[in-house]
């Protein structure tokens, strides 16, 4: 029981952790490469926890993140939910996958993730037509490999008890 | 490593909706919200409440940035004595230039008596401390310290130093948000200073600065023209500097041509900004003063005052000191 009163507390202060790094002011150059860390850190908890159920968490931290960003109301939402419902669904081919295919498979959940976010600033009038959008892709793509060795460094000596 | 650890069972027989279905039902629920907010005001209280509860994330997220000021601050006393000495320098100049200043706009009192025109010299205004910038680099807002406690209100027009900066597009009760004059939903009407042309300039995002869309392809307009606030439309006090045009763009085959101008002010710089009153706010917001005053006339039995009094009570109020006295108004 305290093993999973733990998983949970890991997973609530590793959230809180990514909304911090996600708004953590960067300069202007690094800002437009900043990795998204809230589809990765959730999209870690999917593919390597099946105790939790990501789904919910994936919709409240969205919600939060539209508030911070001053977006309407569930477009991070919805990406969130959709990039853990992937990873979620395709756990099992995932997780036989080693540490650099997975990297590239995940490929398409942030692209897809850009592209809901892109789609939902088009569709409510705030049209920001520019390449750099599409360049956290590639920054996410590759901050995966460090997050999930850095996430199971963490998560090792809890794991072992 | 890829094994369940020995407390891990699974259920059997799962219960309750599979994934599928808890995907497209919480998908539903988010297209609902994005419909809603954007149709209307119905989320912002759910929207203010869960912005009070994320507060400490915010502050969290700006402690790095506030160490990095606070290791900024410790300055040598020889660097001092360089920015003492400087700062003397400036100083001196800048008295010399406002003294011509004051004559200019002694000049300029007497011309606008003669002309008896109504626009104020002095617009009355309010020094606001910048203490957020919106990180997402598609969205131009600030946040400032100052709110509706201190008269702020929605559409207020805000300046720095350099030239008009934004627009108040949200007031709380001690902070309120901005949206900058680069930010692609927003729009100011402007005068070219040297022809007097009228038009509109609309955000075109960091990169580009201002655009100024469908101008008549033989319009009087160059590059370095400096474009000044207008007040048409009431929002802005008139002649305040917006930009400068830096390049004219003709389209083949259209019967437009685009302007583009760098913005004056310094947007991504300084932490203050003014916060201006303009003459007619009162016409485009539905003041609470204004309204608290008239349902205290009408409540009153002993007074029985027709309508058409209450109306010009409420236009005889003191438009001058309006600002100042507005939260007073109000008993």
């Amino acid at each position: 029981m305290t093993d999973l009163r733990a998983l949970y507390l890991g997973f609530l202060s590793s959230v809180l952790v990514a909304l911090v790094f996600q708004l953590v002011e960067l300069p202007d150059l690094l800002a437009a490469a900043r990795p998204m860390w809230a589809p990765l850190i959730l999209a870690y908890w999917a593919l390597r926890e099946p105790r939790i159920s990501t789904l919910l968490p994936a919709f409240l931290v969205g919600l939060a993140m539209d508030v911070l960003f001053g977006s309407p109301l569930g477009q991070h939402a919805l990406g969130l939910i959709v990039v853990v419902y992937l990873v979620e669904r395709l756990r099992g081919i995932f997780i036989l996958f080693p540490l650099w295919q997975a990297t590239i498979a995940l490929l398409p959940a942030w692209a897809i993730y850009s592209f809901i976010m892109f789609w939902i600033d088009g569709a409510t009038h705030h049209e920001a037509n520019t390449l750099l959008r599409w360049l956290p892709v590639l920054s996410t793509t590759l901050f995966w490999p460090l997050l999930f060795s850095v996430m199971e460094l963490l998560r090792q000596p809890t794991e072992d008890e | 490593m890829n094994t369940l650890p020995e407390t891990y069972r699974r259920p059997l027989f799962p219960r309750g909706p599979g994934l599928g279905l808890r995907a497209f039902l919480l998908i539903l629920a988010s297209l609902a919200l994005v419909f809603n907010d954007t149709r209307g005001d119905s989320l912002a209280s759910l929207r203010s409440g869960l912005s009070l509860m994320l507060t400490p994330v915010v502050w969290l997220a700006s402690l790095p940035s506030s160490v990095l000021n606070a290791a900024g601050d410790i300055s040598t006393r020889e660097t001092l004595e360089r920015e003492n000495g400087e700062l003397k320098e400036k100083q001196l100049l800048l008295e010399a230039r406002l003294q011509k200043m004051d004559a200019l706009e002694a000049e300029n009192r007497r011309i606008r008596e003669l002309l008896a025109s109504a626009a104020r010299i002095q617009d009355e205004v309010l020094i606001a401390e910048i203490i957020a910038i919106n990180q997402d680099p598609y969205r131009n807002q600030i946040t400032l310290n100052k709110g509706r406690s201190h008269g702020v209100y929605r559409g207020q027009a805000l300046v720095d130093a350099y030239g008009v900066l934004g627009q108040i597009v949200s007031v709380g009760r001690d902070r309120s948000k901005a949206l900058l004059i680069t930010d692609p939903d927003h729009g100011v009407p402007i005068e070219v200073n040297r022809t007097g042309m009228q038009t509109i300039a609309v955000g075109g995002g960091d990169a580009r600065g201002l655009r100024l869309p469908f101008l008549p392809s033989n319009a009087d307009i160059q590059v370095g023209d400096l474009l000044v606030s207008s007040a048409l439309g009431g929002r802005f006090p008139a002649g305040y500097p917006v930009g400068t045009v830096y390049e004219l763009r003709h389209v083949a085959g259209e019967h437009f041509m685009e302007a583009y101008a760098s913005p004056a002010a310094h947007l991504n710089q300084g932490r203050q900004a003014l916060l201006v009153w303009s003459e007619d706010f009162r016409l485009d917001e539905p003041d609470d003063s204004i309204a608290g005053a008239d349902e205290d006339l009408e409540d009153r039995p002993a007074d029985p005052s027709s309508p058409a009094e209450t109306g010009g009570d409420t236009a005889a109020t003191p438009d001058g000191d309006a600002p100042a006295s507005a939260p007073q108004v109000v008993p």
